[in-house]
């Protein structure tokens, strides 16, 4: 995210995330993996995603519901719209 | 409302279409119009969900075969196991409900939580309709953890510059699923299908929620307000509400970052003999000194006057200065500038002169 999120970095484990998006460990630990969430781990080797990933996550699981895109293809969607919006607000900026 | 469009015309597709037709109607609409390819666009939301309805009512063969008989009135069809009573009219329950989404006061609320992993397969195919899966997500008896915490809700909340910088509370009303009054949620009475909710057991109600607005937060911000989502089941915590920011542009005022950026006239004779202006801020007025000698494009800061930041400390305003001229003048300031005119040795193609 360019802008500041509010309440979006709180570190949560992969079990709450899982179970606030009902999705299994196993999925959310192989997005992590394939770089697709950004995920940490703590000092005991757990890990940990921001609060961030549970939107992420439901935001990938619509595309890939409504427009059949795989969880790779999601990701990219969700970042190349991030960047439109940005240059799109820098636009905003200079049009007056 | 969604139940008011024919869904074949929704799609773009004849009636006779095939399955797979359906699908690539589909496929290819929602590709324009999916609201994570245009977040903050009203009208693909509201466009994409009129799609998500017809879809989910015609790509289902049995469903479409009664939607192909009734029209409109298929589901009361279907649920009360026989054509509809004369005079039959479809309720404001489930299907008036479908394309609300959720309406913010004063920016646009879209209700995202309609959202469950594998409750629907990648190819989008849904046994059935049921309009409060599509709002507030689980499926009856499938994701019991999801039923029993309050579904997390995410909406789109436009707010003022001013509003980003000082925070401060925001009234919205959000579509949020409540238990049935009639049927308390049974879906029945007297072993009738309920017409509240027509057997769904849950309605959506618009619910008023203060929120409040950090100061800080910038365009494309998102703010969690933890607990304001829908409301958990049987003493279980409430959802999280996820805040999308939009900053509406401002008259004045264009944003970088932390820093705002504000454009001054100036007269001639100021530019050139400098003096005290005031110019506008975000949360008053300033008094500016203007350098002699100044010029068009130059910026001034005025530092610690832009937004403030999320953690405290404040960006900078920068000011530039335009030079702008009287259209018409007097006679004498005509007098006055025709004196320059002859005084003055300053040749602005030839900058070494001054």
């Amino acid at each position: 995210m360019t802008a500041d999120d509010f309440d979006m970095d709180e570190s949560l484990t992969l079990e709450v995330i899982c179970s606030t998006v009902g999705a299994r460990e196993s999925l959310v630990l192989r997005l992590a993996q394939q770089g697709l969430l950004e995920a940490t781990a703590d000092e005991t080797g757990q890990t940990l995603l921001p609060q961030r990933a549970v939107v992420e996550l439901r935001r990938m699981q619509r595309l890939r519901r409504d427009l059949g895109v795989n969880f790779t293809g999601a990701a990219i969607i969700i970042d190349l719209v991030r960047r439109i919006e940005a240059l799109n607000r820098e636009l905003a900026n200079y049009r007056d | 409302m969604a139940s008011k469009k024919d869904f074949y015309q929704v799609l773009g597709v004849q009636r006779s279409a095939s399955a797979d037709e359906i699908k690539t109607a589909y496929r290819k609409l929602a590709r324009k119009f999916h609201p994570d390819l245009n977040p903050g666009d009203k009208a693909a939301e509201t466009r994409f969900k009129e799609l998500q309805h017809a879809y989910d009512v015609l790509s289902d063969a049995e469903n479409r075969k009664l939607y192909d008989q009734y029209g409109d009135d298929w589901q009361a069809v279907k649920q009360g196991g026989g054509p509809p009573p004369p005079g039959w009219q479809p309720g404001r329950g489930a299907g008036a409900g479908a394309s609300a989404g959720a309406g913010a006061r004063g920016g646009q609320g879209f209700d995202f939580s309609g959202f469950d992993f594998g409750s629907r397969g990648p190819e989008g195919s849904t046994p059935g309709f049921d309009i409060f899966e599509e709002l507030f997500g689980g499926r009856t008896g499938r994701n019991t953890r999801r039923r029993a915490r309050g579904a997390d809700a995410e909406a789109q909340l436009e707010i003022s510059l001013e509003e980003a910088h000082a925070g401060g509370r925001r009234s919205l009303q959000m579509q949020v699923a409540e238990v049935c009054p009639t049927c308390h949620g049974t879906g029945t009475v007297n072993e009738n299908v309920c017409p509240t909710c027509h057997g769904a057991g849950q309605v959506a109600q618009l619910k008023t929620l203060e929120v409040n607005i950090p100061a800080g937060v910038r365009d494309g911000s998102t703010v969690r307000l933890a607990g304001q989502g829908g409301a958990g089941s049987e003493g279980q915590p409430a959802g999280d509400l996820y805040l999308h920011i939009r900053l509406r542009p401002h008259p004045v005022f264009t944003v970088h970052g932390d820093d705002l950026e504000v454009e001054l006239p100036i007269a001639p004779w100021e530019a050139v003999l400098g003096g005290k202006v005031d110019v506008q801020k975000i949360d008053g007025k300033a008094a500016l000194t203007i350098p002699q000698g100044a010029q068009t494009g130059q910026r001034l800061r005025l530092r610690g006057q832009g937004l403030n930041k999320r953690k405290g400390g404040r960006g900078d305003e920068y000011v530039r200065l335009k030079i702008v001229v009287p259209k018409k003048v007097s006679a004498e300031e005509q007098r006055l500038y025709e004196d320059l005119r002859k005084t003055s040795q300053f040749d602005p193609r030839n900058s070494n002169r001054h």
